[in-house]
């Protein structure tokens, strides 16, 4: 009666639809990057981990009946239980109560994920990044092997016979034959196959000089360090982590944190961990001088460092954080001081910023943070990048 | 893995065929396709259409609903099959046999729908396949055309996919200019004729009355501000809008006719238990009412099973030929109905919450089917028209008001789409609020 097929496969039929809206929400992803940086680890992983990305959808607009205060609706129900007056939805607490709340995701917003790799995460977001200064200081001796293939060659090891290659040619010989009349399809006779015949995958081994980085992640994990504060410090890490890495084969973290003293930690610790105590910016720096001179040499690895603070520091130790900074700027590739504030806190004294302003250049910058929004506009002015793409 | 063969498959289809037949069904033939889950996401995101133009909205869609199905936020539909003939339905390959039964016994069903209800009877269903097929060409030369390039088509199609659907709905024929112009001419000798004369000078203002066409009424006017491929453009999507209308009109029909009937064919079929079971558990499951909102199974199903109680299984396939959704439900719906089918209204008040304003009883069953009525068929989409064309070019639209209020901030980015396209200044007028309100 009716008639069956087997689906003869159509390569993807939306493949070309989804690439042209790929391209969409790939600016859609830059505008949405502090929703995802908060949420991942930055240390074990490697560029092919797939993250989801919550992106705002690039919406369609049509005429549609709105679906405001007041406006009415039709539904069914299976229990027979239902009165009128009867609350089925309780108000969004977000939107009836406090101001504010989680921004972006105010109503009629279309929200879901995309999944991309941290790899092509890096590519859409540092494409028009450069790191200045990129010397790319690699020590001789380290050598990385990478193996590609390249082409056919009629010899070769036996576990390298590619049999697609071989059968193929063999197929040509034998059509040949049935040309020129050597060989008789029809007839009982195998045709076999010939030594000519044989392909061998053939392989290459490339030396490759790794070139190495290390980042110093440097925070104040002192009292005036609010959540919110170690939140903005945190996202802003994660992209400098994910562009640095982008840019080399191998990249080392460490995290200092300190209070009046600076210390080695993982990051777990890092962001979790709070201390109560003062803060000299001096300690944390003074820290990672003493760390590259046992463990990265400057002439071998490429230097980051990233500190990161509320702004205040106690005004004894202000000489002596200058004094220290110079010197990680010498050794650095870059180095910045990233001043997180959310708006409204009052700093006592002079802000940090103020005191590193004559330092300023090239390989150090002054970075401040208020609110998730100026991340990625930041981020990009250190790296020279155009702003808001 | 599947527990079947496609031989078994063909079995299966005889049997139904004949109990369908039987009844008096008269369907296309069907066209099945067995696909995997992700072929299947790929034909849905296309409607269905074996071939279809591109656009990167089916990529979204696409990707929205591989994300739902792997989320587990949604399963697939069981069924997928569009109006042609023959009919071309999917079958997903890892469905077990009694599902794919009861998917064909339900295709039979929608089948015989589009083959015989009235709406449908302007598809064309015996070319759309190609029709489309054809589209899809077309469009794809503009786009690899050097002097037009994907950009702009994209941006076109954009355009016009803001306005699908504001055409036609009821199939009343669409007065072209020079058809109206000849009829007023006519009304004015007519008038002469009897000693009354009128002004001629008036007549030009008088040839745009009220279009609830946009798409024909940009096909007409737009002739000096369209480009050729535009202008083809509009037309593939006016014909596209025109084809999915009658099933927006009829969702709650043509399901409750393919639920009627997979049911009454499966029964027939005197399906061993570990068929049976299966089958009613997930019947039961598929006319089951959404909570919060209209299941358009439920409710065409419990319709169609009324009218065969009451009136006979013949009036059952009168309904089928000749209701949409809204005239079925204004008949067959009363208040025992209503309330047997526990639909209520709701208001939603401020910070979304949603609180039941009438349940069906005595005063207030009356009120929830006018609200029913209201947002069934293409009663979900806002009806908008061309009221004018100013003399320095600016298009006034209006939006047919019947106490709901249009989303603005949707309203607002329509209105924009529709500017890159007019060029000159577009108005649309709408009543907020209960006061006259300009977008």
């Amino acid at each position: 009666m009716s008639v069956f097929r087997t689906h003869k496969t159509i390569a993807d039929r939306s493949a070309s639809d989804r690439a042209r809206h790929k391209k969409k929400i790939e600016k859609a992803i830059k505008e949405g990057i502090h929703d995802i940086v908060a949420e991942e680890s930055i240390i074990g992983q490697d560029g092919k981990k797939k993250i989801r990305i919550p992106v705002r959808g690039i919406k369609q607009y049509k005429f549609v009946y709105g679906q405001g205060n007041g406006s009415k609706g039709v539904g069914s129900a299976q229990g027979k239980d239902i009165k009128k007056g009867q609350v089925i939805k309780k108000a969004d607490k977000q939107q009836a109560g406090q101001p504010g709340g989680e921004p972006g995701k105010e109503k009629g917003e279309e929200y879901y994920d995309v999944e991309v790799t941290l790899d092509e995460l890096a590519k859409y977001l540092f494409e028009d990044l450069n790191l200045p200064d990129l010397q790319k200081k690699h020590s001789d001796s380290v050598y990385a092997e990478r193996i590609k293939r390249k082409g056919y060659r009629s010899q070769g090891i036996r576990v390298r016979l590619s049999k697609k290659e071989t059968l193929k040619n063999k197929i040509r010989r034998q059509k040949k034959s049935e040309k020129i009349g050597t060989y008789d399809p029809e007839s009982d006779e195998r045709f076999p196959f010939h030594a000519d015949d044989l392909k061998y995958k053939h392989i290459d081994v490339k030396k490759k000089p790794i070139t190495n980085a290390v980042i110093f992640f440097i925070m104040d994990v002192s009292g005036s360090m609010s959540k919110a504060k170690k939140f903005l410090a945190r996202s802003f890490f994660f992209l400098l982590y994910q562009f640095i890495r982008y840019k080399y084969d191998t990249v080392d973290l460490v995290f200092i944190s300190h209070t009046t003293e600076g210390k080695e930690v993982s990051e777990d610790d890092f962001f979790k961990k709070a201390s109560t105590g003062g803060t000299y910016i001096s300690s944390g720096l003074t820290k990672e001088l003493e760390i590259v001179e046992k463990r990265y040499s400057p002439s071998a690895w490429n230097i980051y460092s990233f500190h990161c603070s509320d702004g205040e520091n106690w005004r004894e130790d202000n000489p002596k954080a200058i004094d220290a900074m110079k010197k990680v700027i010498g050794l650095s590739q870059m180095s910045a001081y990233i001043q997180v504030n959310p708006a409204g806190d009052h700093i006592y004294g002079q802000e940090m910023t103020e005191v590193f302003t004559p330092l300023e250049c090239d390989k150090f910058k002054l970075i401040k943070i208020t609110e998730k929004e100026d991340i990625w506009p930041q981020f990009t002015k250190l790296f020279g990048g155009k702003a808001n793409v | 893995m599947s527990d079947w063969s496609l031989s078994q498959l063909k079995e299966w289809d005889d049997k139904i065929c004949e109990v369908a037949k039987g009844y008096g069904l008269d369907w296309f033939p069907i066209d099945y396709e067995v696909c995997d889950y992700y072929e299947m996401i790929g034909h849905m995101s296309y409607h269905g259409m074996p071939s279809h133009f591109n656009h990167w909205s089916y990529g979204k869609s696409f990707e929205r609903t591989h994300f739902m199905y792997n989320a587990g936020a949604s399963g697939l539909p069981y069924e997928l099959i569009i109006n042609s003939d023959p009919s071309i339905a999917y079958l997903m390959r890892q469905n077990e046999l009694f599902l794919q039964i009861l998917i064909m016994a339900h295709c039979v069903g929608h089948s015989d729908f589009f083959k015989n209800n009235r709406c449908f009877k302007d598809t064309d269903p015996k070319n759309v396949v190609s029709r489309m097929r054809n589209a899809k060409k077309r469009i794809q030369g503009y786009v690899e055309n050097t002097e037009i390039g994907i950009d702009k088509v994209e941006k076109f199609i954009d355009n016009l996919e803001a306005i699908a659907f504001q055409t036609n709905r009821y199939g009343i024929p669409r007065k072209s200019r020079k058809e109206i112009k000849a009829s007023e001419i006519e009304r004015y000798n007519k008038l002469k004729d009897v000693g009354i004369n009128l002004d001629q000078s008036q007549l030009e203002n008088k040839l745009l009355r009220p279009d609830y066409d946009l798409f024909a009424f940009f096909q007409e006017y737009g002739r000096n501000r369209f480009k050729d491929w535009q202008l083809d453009i509009l037309d593939i999507m006016h014909r596209e809008s025109l084809y999915f209308i009658p099933q927006i009109k009829t969702k709650i029909l043509n399901e409750g006719w393919a639920s009627f009937w997979h049911y009454k064919i499966l029964h027939d079929l005197n399906l061993e238990d570990k068929f049976h079971i299966p089958f009613l558990k997930l019947h039961n499951a598929v006319v089951r009412p959404h909570i919060g909102g209209l299941n358009p199974y439920h409710i065409g199903f419990y319709i169609f099973q009324k009218i065969e109680r009451e009136l006979g299984l013949e009036a059952c396939f009168e309904v089928r030929e000749i209701h949409d959704d809204v005239s079925a439900c204004r008949i067959f719906l009363e208040e025992e109905d209503i309330r047997e089918l526990n639909i209520f209204s709701y208001v939603r008040n401020k910070g979304g919450e949603i609180q039941i304003s009438e349940v069906a009883d005595e005063e207030d069953w009356k009120v929830i089917k006018q609200d029913m009525l209201k947002s069934i068929g293409v009663g979900s989409i806002p009806q908008i028209y061309v009221e004018r064309i100013e003399k320095d070019g600016s298009l006034i639209l209006k939006h047919e008001y019947d106490g709901r209020d249009l989303d603005l901030e949707h309203a607002e980015k329509v209105v924009d789409h529709v500017k890159d396209m007019w060029k000159d200044d577009v108005r649309l007028f709408t009543i907020l609020e209960d006061e006259v309100w300009e977008i």
